[in-house]
């Protein structure tokens, strides 16, 4: 793992001031200029093909084969990512390369209980109001538990949608979700839009994240909050050993048992080595114009979250 | 076009951009609301929440006229918050709703701890600042003759009271308030609030000590003023009338225990040289019949 890493990365991941900007200009929108695959190295436009069909592929067993290759903590992951959001009711968020919906019913969830609690508080207020208007007040509450939050899940690839999809409907969440068929780096979304922005393990299947990242700052309201969660890079070197191992010998072996689709798991692994580390990602969201930018390490580095406001 | 001016390792923008038409929007730059230049030097740049402003083109170093920096945006979002406590309470909702008026989104909350703590820390030492106004302004008075000095104990109760005042229109909440004060993380920056606050009412009412007095003084102030809080928590009574009756007996209180303080110790000295004397009286009485 160690040999693949670091000349590829040199090259095109790292980045060096002067370097960056003018391969920023070169690069321009073409197809043409070399980035990775995991461990390989292709062009712009082969990678976003290659993503497509990945996670095409794999879209039926995502969950499943999340829950057996994190062992069930990312769903920790994503409710620490929730809590930290701390949504009010009323919140707009815009779920990017949210697939199959983890993050957009977990905000439901939470969004549900705070309101229900307001209203419970509400209640306790009003103790002296007459039945009717008592009666009234439940009523017009029952028809807006939500309180107006309302969650749009934006992904690339249509079946992770379509699966997303099945899946609210199976669990039952009908109010404030909607489904939209997009790219990160070119949203269809108007300016100063929503409230938060979150993008739970998706950045990393961006081909130039820092386009991503600049149409984030523009959907976000002033005010707004971008929130990344992403494998990101272990110090700790004992437990970076251990996590090598897992990733490179386990991880490709369950794809294939599980999801009959060893490749695509190597990819998953190969991608998080390629992704840039935490202090990185952090500088390349400042540069998109994010201010208060910090990262909060979860599992001694194995996932990251990084937080920013767009002032 | 926007271009970078400094290597991206700095933390700061310092990017020009020029305002593209309305009509095109390209995928990565164009924006409708403009981007401030900064300051090299030390602050990030803001962004007025409301309405299109006009754009600054040029190199780093051009200020526009009333960019502010993160800590005043976070000061006065706090501030808008304040008017939502009674409502809320001293939470994350209530700076969430400040954020609104001010034309943020309600994800600005984000930016402080969910508990509160901040929004009450800005609130007393908004507080501490107004009193510390007022005093000075009295001592001004004072000193251009056109108003008395007060006794210390007049000065102390009514600097305490007018401090306390301040609390009545949040005092619904403010046993919350006092709780999340006292959380291990808060403890640092409400004791060293505290403790100003009632160092700056010493230095008005005129204290000049510098022995052991200047610690005593404190600490019995500090005392006054806690307990005096407390019972104003749970005090129902009009316009808080116990409650200044209260302070007004601790503060007699503490005059009264520096007098009783001097009188045990003269006491206390007359007593043991008492002693001396009828040891010495005795010692030389053994000494007279041994020597006999």
């Amino acid at each position: 793992a160690a040999a693949g890493l670091c000349p590829c990365r040199v090259l095109l991941a790292r980045r060096g001031g002067a370097l960056r900007a003018l391969g920023g200009s070169v690069r321009g929108l073409a197809a043409g200029p070399e980035t990775h695959f995991g461990f390989q190295t292709v062009t712009e436009a082969e990678r976003r093909e290659k993503i497509y069909q990945v996670f095409e592929s794999v879209a039926e067993k995502y969950d499943i084969m999340n829950d057996s290759m994190t062992l069930g903590i990312h769903r920790v992951w994503k409710d620490i990512l929730v809590h930290k959001m701390n949504p009010s009711p009323g919140t707009l968020l815009l779920d990017v390369a949210g697939g199959t919906g983890d993050i957009a019913f977990r905000f439901i969830n939470y969004v549900r209980s705070v309101r229900e609690r307001q209203l419970q508080q509400k209640l306790r207020h009003h103790q002296n109001l007459s039945w009717q208007e008592i009666s009234e007040s439940y009523q017009e509450d029952k028809s807006n538990s939500l309180g107006d939050s309302q969650v749009v899940v934006c992904d690339i690839n249509r079946e992770m949608l379509r699966v997303g999809k099945q899946k609210a409907q199976h669990l039952g969440y009908c109010e404030g979700l909607s489904w939209v068929l997009g790219n990160a780096e070119e949203l269809p979304f108007d300016d100063d839009k929503f409230d938060v922005y979150t993008i739970a393990f998706g950045i990393r299947n961006v081909t130039r994240i820092d386009l991503a990242l600049q149409e984030a700052y523009r959907v976000l309201k002033p005010g707004g909050r971008f929130l990344c969660l992403e494998f990101s890079h272990v110090s700790n070197p004992l437990l970076s050993r251990l996590y090598d191992l897992y990733s490179f010998q386990v991880i490709p072996v369950l794809g294939e048992v599980i999801a009959g689709d060893w490749k695509s798991y190597q990819y998953l692994v190969e991608s998080i080595r390629r992704f840039p580390p935490q202090e990185e990602l952090k500088a390349m969201i400042e540069d998109a114009g994010f201010v208060k930018v910090d990262y909060e390490n979860l599992n001694l580095g194995i996932v990251a979250i990084h937080s920013g406001f767009k002032l | 076009v926007r271009c970078q001016l400094s290597p991206p390792q700095r933390p700061l923008q310092a990017s020009a951009v020029l305002r593209v038409s309305d009509g095109q929007k390209e995928p990565w730059a164009a924006s409708s609301q403009q981007q401030l230049d900064s300051h090299p030097a030390d602050h990030h740049p803001e962004r007025e929440p409301q309405g299109p402003r006009p754009s600054y083109t040029g190199q780093g170093g051009q200020e526009s006229e009333d960019y502010e920096s993160e800590e005043q945006l976070q000061h006065r979002i706090l501030t808008a918050a304040l008017e939502f406590v009674p409502e809320h309470g001293w939470t994350a909702e209530a700076i969430a709703e400040g954020a609104k008026t001010l034309g943020l989104s309600v994800a600005a909350a984000g930016m402080f701890h969910s508990d509160g703590s901040e929004l009450i820390l800005h609130f007393v030492s908004q507080c501490n600042t107004k009193l510390s106004e007022l005093l000075e302004q009295e001592q001004k008075l004072v000193q251009l003759g056109e108003a008395e000095k007060k006794p210390t104990d007049q000065f102390l109760r009514d600097a305490v009271e007018t401090r306390l005042r301040m609390l009545i229109p949040y005092i619904d909440k403010w046993p919350q308030a006092l709780s999340i004060l006292l959380l291990p993380h808060n403890i640092p920056n409400s004791l060293s609030l505290l403790t100003s606050m009632i160092d700056d009412i010493w230095h008005y009412a005129g204290d000049q000590s510098t022995d052991f007095n200047w610690y005593t003084r404190r600490a019995v102030l500090t005392g006054i003023y806690n307990t005096t809080e407390l019972v104003m928590m749970q005090d129902s009574s009009p316009d808080f009338e116990d409650t200044w009756r209260f302070l007004e007996n601790r503060v007699a209180d503490a005059m009264n225990m520096g007098n009783t303080a001097s009188q045990v110790q003269s006491t206390g000295e007359a007593l043991v040289q008492g002693l001396m004397g009828a040891a010495v009286t005795v010692s030389k009485a053994e000494t007279s019949r041994a020597a006999r």
